[in-house]
């Protein structure tokens, strides 16, 4: 092997990209407005849900209680409906994701020490939605079953309402947030958002830039050439790791700097993992473009097997824990799962290699092995 | 007069037959890619099957370890309350440090830290304190487990009060207290699978709908071949619209084949609406996600341009408009932004027919957004079409 070879034939792919004006902007660009675009607007709470009610008591004690969802910043409230049955207009065309109805005899049962049923018919197409919705409203609903029984039991028994609290409370619960101590979606999301860019453009960026000359047959002239697989591998694919690895510093500083997202872990730590992942995404690329000749194919076949798993399993919005068992063996095929604890161990955690070092090895073996089968599957002399 | 509609008839045949033929030609140069045929099987089949099985947007086994200072039965009892499907209990620690190391590593979800002297208090009418730290790497999940385990501790609370406020025989029966109902429609069992089969459905509907006519198109501008089609007798239009026609052949059926071949016998996904309503929204959808590709396709000049380019586009179209997170969240500009997202409406349209039964009486206004953008991206992309050789 030559170095010099190795640095001709990268000359040589860096003057054939840089030519294309449009690629080499867009190359570089991508990651970045998907990191503004994303960073401000994929905003993972869910909040604001659009709700309606149904007060069939109208008495001040069922207002006050409707008051606590209106003036919830997790709920928007939309209107006020008539009957039940309207409701259904509501849930079937979106425009209401719960409808909370409250029954007759809502304040008198109240008063009287009985307890009362609130009923909350919710859109149940959304899953995750749901199933938040109904925490919103049991956390309401608990909040405000606590203050009338507090009332109830300084009443009843006599006592102070600080004593009366303390007999219907005896238990608290203190949460501590730990590593994100404001639980800000924006700073999980955007370290795992470095993650997303390096794994999708890069594949993208090497098949394309492979299958190309496969595609318009100037492959020919490699063919013929005095070049080794091994040297015109490494100089191919060299101009793309070295933009995508510009693009990942560049990602970190828009994340520390522009986003202010802490880093609290070891730089070198994390920018020898990033040229790892950097070297396995472009090995992706690599695989993608020995099995299919056409550029049509090649980002056809790219875009399914980076975009789907990167936005299913790589821990960037389901946590892997979560998956069923099926599902969480396939995450560990995938190599982004590995730079996501990564990045949010990196960024957030602030661990080092002694905590990390299983998901630095994983990708230095992905991306060896991926070079290893790249370089046993590409043939300088095809069949056809 | 006659003689005219002859003519007019006969230049109607002429103009669809030429539409066939070149709608034939894609489909064959379609097929003739194997990866291209491999990929999409895999994607409308297997695909769809594994995330119908494996994704569970809501927290599941949020991991859990406990130190128990109290060792008592109150402190049991409790334990024994964070349980599946929302945590799962892995073990109990020796002392309060171990659990930190553990989260630090990720093997621990939420630390539950309960003092000594638990039952004491409790027993005695005393306040008491129990404390849980959560790692919030991933903000919204943390956050949904500190509301669960709120959401136990509270009830918790309330039994016991119950019993010393109430006295045991009468229960919560006679306080003062809400309890909530909840009626979830459509999908009453909260069936993820549902849920997960249909939005892999539409993201990879989405991929395929805007990647292939655009880079078909890219591909003949590539080649040249793109010149022997202007100087044929075929229209803008009728270069442009075979395109289209063939991929929303391919997937309807592909669709067809997902729907009644994986997520109606794997998950028993329901089609309550029309079927046939579903499938026209399906072409409508297919056409103006290809009016985008296209449109791509016309402002780029090669393939890995317009690779690149729709990308570029269709990740926020895939993250943002509504089935990754729910739409009402998003702030004001986001969602202003995603009405040019065909995928916006489409969701709604698709969850609609399938699981809410609505037919075009509710859906009418997302189906002629879709259609009026459909319309404009395919009408700017053919009048570009014939500009970009100028």
């Amino acid at each position: 092997m030559s170095l010099k070879r190795v640095a001709t034939v990268a000359s040589k792919e860096w003057r054939e990209m840089v030519r294309d004006r449009m690629f080499v902007l867009l190359a570089f660009l991508l990651p970045v407005l998907w990191m503004l675009v994303f960073g401000y607007g994929l905003v993972l709470d869910v909040e604001k849900i659009p709700f309606v009610v149904v007060d069939r008591d109208h008495s001040s004690l069922s207002r006050d209680y409707l008051y606590r969802f209106t003036t919830s910043r997790y709920f928007d409230f939309k209107g006020s409906l008539v009957g039940e049955a309207e409701a259904d207009d509501w849930l079937e065309s979106g425009k209401a994701r719960a409808v909370i109805v409250v029954p007759e005899k809502f304040e008198e049962r109240l008063v009287a020490g009985q307890p009362a049923a609130v009923q909350t018919l919710i859109d149940g197409t959304f899953p995750l939605r749901t199933d938040i919705t109904k925490g919103y409203v049991i956390a309401i609903n608990g909040a405000f079953s606590a203050d009338l029984l507090s009332d109830h039991v300084a009443r009843m028994q006599g006592v102070s309402r600080a004593r009366a609290e303390i007999l219907a409370h005896p238990i608290k619960l203190e949460i501590r947030y730990l590593y994100n101590e404001e639980v800000r979606s924006s700073w999980s999301t955007i370290p795992a958002l470095v993650m997303f860019s390096l794994m999708l453009a890069p594949p993208l960026l090497t098949a394309l830039g492979i299958v190309r000359e496969k595609e318009s047959g100037s492959i020919y002239n490699i063919y013929s050439a005095t070049v080794g697989k091994v040297e015109y591998l490494a100089g191919k694919l060299a101009p793309y790791v070295a933009v995508s690895f510009v693009n990942a510093v560049v990602l970190w500083l828009l994340a520390t700097l522009w986003f202010g997202v802490p880093f609290k872990g070891n730089v070198g730590l994390f920018l020898i993992s990033a040229l790892l992942f950097v070297l396995t995404s472009t090995g992706i690329g690599l695989l993608v473009s020995i099995m299919v000749s056409t550029q049509i194919a090649a980002l056809i076949v790219t875009m399914v097997i980076s975009i789907l798993p990167t936005i299913l399993f790589s821990g960037l919005i389901v946590p892997v824990s979560s998956l069923s068992p099926g599902a969480w063996i396939q995450a560990h095929f995938f190599p982004g799962m590995y730079f996501t604890n990564i990045v949010r161990g990196t960024f957030l955690k602030g661990v080092g290699l002694d905590v990390l070092w299983p998901d630095v090895l994983a990708l230095a073996l992905y991306a060896a092995a991926l070079r290893l089968v790249g370089y046993r599957l590409f043939t300088k002399r095809p069949r056809s | 007069m006659n003689g005219r509609t002859t003519s007019g008839s006969r230049r109607a045949v002429v103009w669809w037959g030429r539409l066939v033929v070149m709608t034939r030609k894609e489909l064959i140069q379609l097929f003739r890619d194997l990866p291209i045929v491999l990929f999409l099987t895999y994607s409308f089949t297997l695909a769809i099957l594994i995330s119908g099985n494996g994704l569970r947007s809501q927290l599941h086994n949020a991991s859990l370890v406990v130190y128990d200072g109290d060792r008592s039965f109150a402190s049991r009892d409790l334990i024994h309350r964070f349980h599946q499907p929302y945590f799962r209990f892995i073990g109990e620690l020796s002392h309060p440090d171990e659990g930190l190391r553990r989260m630090d590593r990720g093997s621990v979800m939420a630390i539950l830290e309960i003092p000594p002297r638990f039952h004491e208090q409790l027993a005695a009418g005393e306040p008491t304190a129990i404390q849980l730290l959560v790692d919030t790497t991933n903000a919204p999940q943390g956050f949904s487990a500190a509301g669960y385990a709120g959401r136990i501790v509270a009830e918790f609370g309330q039994d016991i009060s119950a019993t010393r406020i109430g006295g045991s025989h009468q229960g919560l029966a006679s306080l003062p207290i809400i309890t909530s109902e909840h009626r979830v429609w459509y999908n009453p069992d909260q069936n993820e699978a549902w849920f997960e089969s249909i939005s892999a459905l539409l993201r990879t509907i989405t991929i395929f709908a805007i990647l292939l006519p655009a880079t078909a198109m890219a591909r003949e501008k590539e080649r040249g071949t793109v010149e022997q089609l202007l100087v044929s007798p075929l229209t803008p239009l009728q270069i442009m619209l075979p395109k289209v026609l063939a991929m929303t052949l391919v997937i309807l059926g592909a669709t067809a084949v997902a729907l009644f071949g994986v997520m109606q016998p794997a998950f028993g996904v329901p089609v309550r609406g029309s079927v046939i309503l579903l499938f026209f929204m399906t072409a409508l959808f297919t056409f103006t996600t290809a009016g985008m590709g296209l449109f791509a396709s016309t402002i780029t000049r090669n393939q890995a341009q317009v690779g690149l380019l729709t990308l570029l586009v269709v990740a926020p179209m895939l993250m943002l408009s509504g089935i990754t997170t729910p739409m009402e969240a998003l702030p004001d500009w986001v969602n202003a932004l995603m009405l040019l997202s065909p995928l916006r409406y489409f969701i709604e349209i698709a969850y609609g027919i399938l699981l809410k039964g609505a037919g075009l009486d509710v859906l009418w206004s997302q189906a002629i957004a879709m259609a009026a953008l459909g319309g404009a991206l395919f009408g700017f992309g053919t009048w570009r079409f014939r500009r970009q050789f100028q």
